[in-house]
């Protein structure tokens, strides 16, 4: 068992790549040279923005005079009244320039529109119509600049009875049937944790806009993209809505997991073992007697079975650091996992010899870590640099107007 | 939907080579059908995508069949493969024999796109890893979906959506206010990856157009998951805070929750974030005293008394519909929803007005809705969905158009079992 202890915390911060400060990189990266306008607030529209930034498009952030809401949002490296104290802004908005504009105003709106004439790809998450109300939405940008990508990122979409609802994360989970069958059974329906639902409805705007660029490389033209989380959540719900088509209702589970010593496991018993993998795990357990029992010796058997099976299997995990127990029924070819929390995953030996983590300086807070690339292709990069402060880049951008 | 001319989909004239199962890697290249590209779907008569189910099912077999009938081609019929191998042509090639490879290879010269989610090493184990597929074809883009990632000393650990969420840090914040973590019944990391992928494949036709060599793209299933919950890594990384389970509650709205309505098991999700959403949610419940009241006068203090709140929005939601309830509370601008069963969605009047669902006529399951794409574009409309095909079923057509095999040499590969439209039976 020592072989693991390799994996133990705590891994030295300098396995992470350190990254001071980075200039535009203009010259690479797949989306070098596209210029991207990011009117979007809060999370969905802004994690779109930022996957372009990553793949090298150079993003300019437009906020109002008073910032995204996100800048107020928790969880906050310091003091809460700080705008440029909020991690989950941080984390939306690396590798864009800010700027700040009124669009009510219609000298800014102006400024605004002439910045939309200049980019290939426009990000807004507004209530569907408003800028079409201040002359900016996709009819009135797409007359003088016929190839803009505008992609809309809202809770319901640009059309549908619903189209003015408001939305947040739970609630494009609960309409989406995403979170019925999420929670235990004598419980109500439970949310997957964080803002799950708005970086999924952000990865569809990203994908949407990387086909959209593709059609316009391929065929010429621009077009408005129409994102809407609940569309979005209705996809992730990958069983719910067929299942009960062809007669089988899904419903809240108990859950599989086990207490081990720091923490929860599931030993993955139940599916994907090969014949002759039990007696090992048996062996391993201290109970070899199990590996005749009829109640475990197939996975049918253990899956109806299952309580026991844990309460077996709990016996012996329960004296174990959750880690050992992944690596060593993972060697055995289980699909075991391992609950890891945010401390786990910056000491995780897989993440790290992926350099998955990027540190990033800030002249406040100090180092803070970000998780890198959503995908890698070849040696391409992943740019990264910092969430910019409240109109940090007016002066550069906007001049003297 | 109208039919768009097949060449005037946005996808035209791309093909793919999918040799992905479960959810992941079927999600991500049934959109590259819907967009118009020509997906192949190969899958081997001794190892189906588990999707199908087993070739020979027992009576007790977990899976969902319509109406809980087995048939003649179970394989055929299993709800998740019907869902998920929409829009794609099937082929059955055994990539364990010597012909078998050479046929795949010969397929890949013709192919823009592979996508494969296989334990890691297999297709090196196979001979027909990255190095082999762009040998035969170097403008390949060779989409490598794994649990892992194609590199690091866990590389070829295997997974499951739950187990992902799991490793991932998903469960840790995800869970009722107990802390015990819980997973998603949904896998989610699996549609996501699906959505994430087919943008990772715009990029990567991109980069070839741009150097006109194609590449390896290697995505890890558990770094996409991680990155749902970045601003957690970030706020360790500065404060040493580590996230845990909140149930339905928010760090930054309150009241939120789901609530009780009328019904069995009737729920109606609200969130009020602001103050003018917390009046309008007094409005609705005719509670115009409260917006005075000082245990709820902001964020804070409703944050601190949440429980009371949560029994007063209860006592209000108990006798509602849990639509109407949604209408109610929307119409004062309150963000809110119904908590949707499956089976209500595909009724819901605004995503069918949105035109989302397409109704198949599925020649084993029969007529149902199907999930389409998780976006509109203005111009560029998706295809009709194409019913996911038998096992084999393209297999002339395929074998025989692309690499020019002759109907009686397609026999021949038929009696040595390369091919065929019938699983082995240990399938």
């Amino acid at each position: 068992m020592g072989k693991w202890n390799v994996y133990r915390r705590p891994l030295p911060r300098t396995r992470f790549q350190v990254i001071w400060h980075i200039e535009m990189q203009s010259n690479e990266g797949v989306l070098s040279g596209i210029k991207v306008l990011d009117l979007s607030q809060g999370v969905a529209g802004p994690f779109c923005a930022k996957f372009l930034a990553g793949l090298g498009a150079e993003v300019i952030k437009v906020e109002p005079a008073g910032g995204d809401p996100a800048r107020r949002a928790r969880p906050f490296f310091g003091d809460s009244d700080n705008l440029e104290s909020s991690a989950l802004f941080a984390y939306l908005n690396t590798s864009k320039k800010g700027v700040t504009l009124d669009l009510d105003v219609p000298g800014q709106a102006r400024s605004l529109k002439e910045l939309a004439q200049d980019s290939d790809i426009l990000v807004e998450s507004f209530a569907p119509g408003y800028l079409d109300s201040l002359g900016l939405g996709y009819d009135d940008l797409s007359e003088t600049n016929p190839g803009l990508i505008h992609v809309s990122v809202t809770p319901f979409g640009q059309a549908g009875p619903y189209r003015g609802y408001k939305g947040s994360d739970i609630v494009a989970q609960a309409m989406g049937a995403l979170m019925y069958t999420i929670g235990l059974p004598d419980r109500e329906p439970l949310k997957v944790g964080g803002e799950s639902a708005l970086y999924a409805t952000g990865i569809s705007a990203f994908s949407a806009a990387m086909l959209a660029l593709h059609i316009r490389d391929t065929q010429g033209f621009g077009q408005h993209v129409d994102i809407s989380a609940m569309d979005v959540m209705t996809v992730a719900q990958i069983h719910s809505s067929i299942n009960e088509q062809f007669g089988h209702i899904p419903v809240r589970r108990p859950t599989n997991l086990v207490r081990a010593k720091d923490g929860w496991v599931s030993p993955g018993l139940e599916s994907g073992v090969q014949q002759g993998t039990w007696p090992k795990i048996c062996e391993l357990m201290g109970v070899p007697e199990l590996a005749e029992d009829d109640r475990f010796t197939t996975q049918e058997a253990r899956r109806t079975n299952q309580q026991a099976l844990l309460e077996v299997v709990g016996s012996w995990a329960a004296t174990m650091p959750k880690e050992e127990i992944y690596h060593t029924l993972q060697s055995l070819r289980t699909i075991t996992g391992y609950v890891a929390t945010v401390e786990d995953l910056l000491v995780s030996k897989q993440y790290a010899e992926r350099e998955f983590f990027r540190t990033l300086a800030d002249p406040v807070y100090g180092d803070v870590v970000h998780p890198g690339p959503p995908f890698r292709m070849d040696d391409d990069g992943w740019q990264l640099f910092p969430a910019p402060r409240l109109g940090e880049h007016n002066e550069e951008i906007l001049g003297g107007a | 939907m109208a039919a768009t001319p097949k060449k005037d989909l946005a996808l035209h004239g791309l093909r793919v080579l999918d040799l992905s199962q479960v959810a992941a890697g079927p999600y991500a290249t049934m959109f590259f059908g819907y967009m118009g590209a020509e997906v192949i779907k190969l899958e081997s008569r001794f190892r189906m995508d588990i999707n199908r189910g087993r070739a020979r099912p027992g009576l007790n077999d977990p899976r969902v069949y319509p109406g809980g009938v087995q048939g003649e081609r179970p394989y055929d019929r299993t709800a998740h493969h019907v869902h998920r191998n929409i829009n794609k042509l099937s082929v059955t090639l055994n990539l364990a024999e010597p012909k078998g490879k050479e046929l795949f290879l010969g397929l890949i010269k013709v192919c823009d796109v592979l996508v494969e989610n296989y334990r890691s090493s297999v297709m090196d184990r196979l001979g027909l890893g990255y190095d082999s597929v762009s040998r035969a074809n170097p403008q390949l883009i060779y989409l490598k979906i794994s649990s892992q990632g194609a590199t690091g000393p866990e590389a070829n650990y295997g997974s499951l959506g739950s187990t992902l969420e799991q490793t991932a840090g998903l469960a840790s914040i995800t869970g009722y206010e107990d802390g015990l973590p819980l997973m998603t019944n949904e896998v989610y990391p699996d549609p996501v990856v699906g959505i994430l992928s087919f943008g990772a494949l715009m990029a990567a036709l991109r980069r070839r157009r741009q150097t006109g060599r194609g590449c390896l793209v290697d995505l890890s299933q558990r770094e996409v998951t991680s990155m749902l919950l970045g601003e957690s890594v970030l706020d360790f990384s500065v404060t040493g805070r580590i996230a845990a389970t909140m149930g339905n509650k928010h760090r930054d709205i309150a009241p939120q929750g789901v609530y009780s309505c009328l019904g069995e098991d009737m729920w109606v999700a609200v969130s009020a974030g602001t103050d003018d959403e917390w009046l309008g949610l007094c409005r609705a419940m005719g509670r115009h005293e409260l917006a005075g009241d000082p245990r709820f006068k902001d964020t804070g203090s409703r944050q601190a008394n949440h429980d009371a709140l949560d029994e007063i929005i209860s006592s209000w939601t108990r006798g509602l519909d849990h639509y109407q309830a949604m209408h109610l509370l929307q119409a004062e601008g309150v963000p809110a929803g119904a908590v949707l069963k499956g089976s209500e969605t595909i009724i819901d009047p605004h995503i069918e007005a949105r035109g989302f669902w397409d109704v198949v006529d599925h020649p084993e399951a029969g007529i149902y809705k199907q999930t389409t794409t998780p976006w509109i574009l203005s111009k560029s409309p998706r295809q009709p969905t194409v019913p996911a095909a038998g096992l084999g079923e393209h297999n002339y057509q395929v074998l025989g158009g692309l690499l020019g095999l002759s109907i009686s040499e397609i026999d021949t590969l038929v009696e040595q079992g390369i091919t065929g439209d019938v699983p082995d039976p240990s399938a």
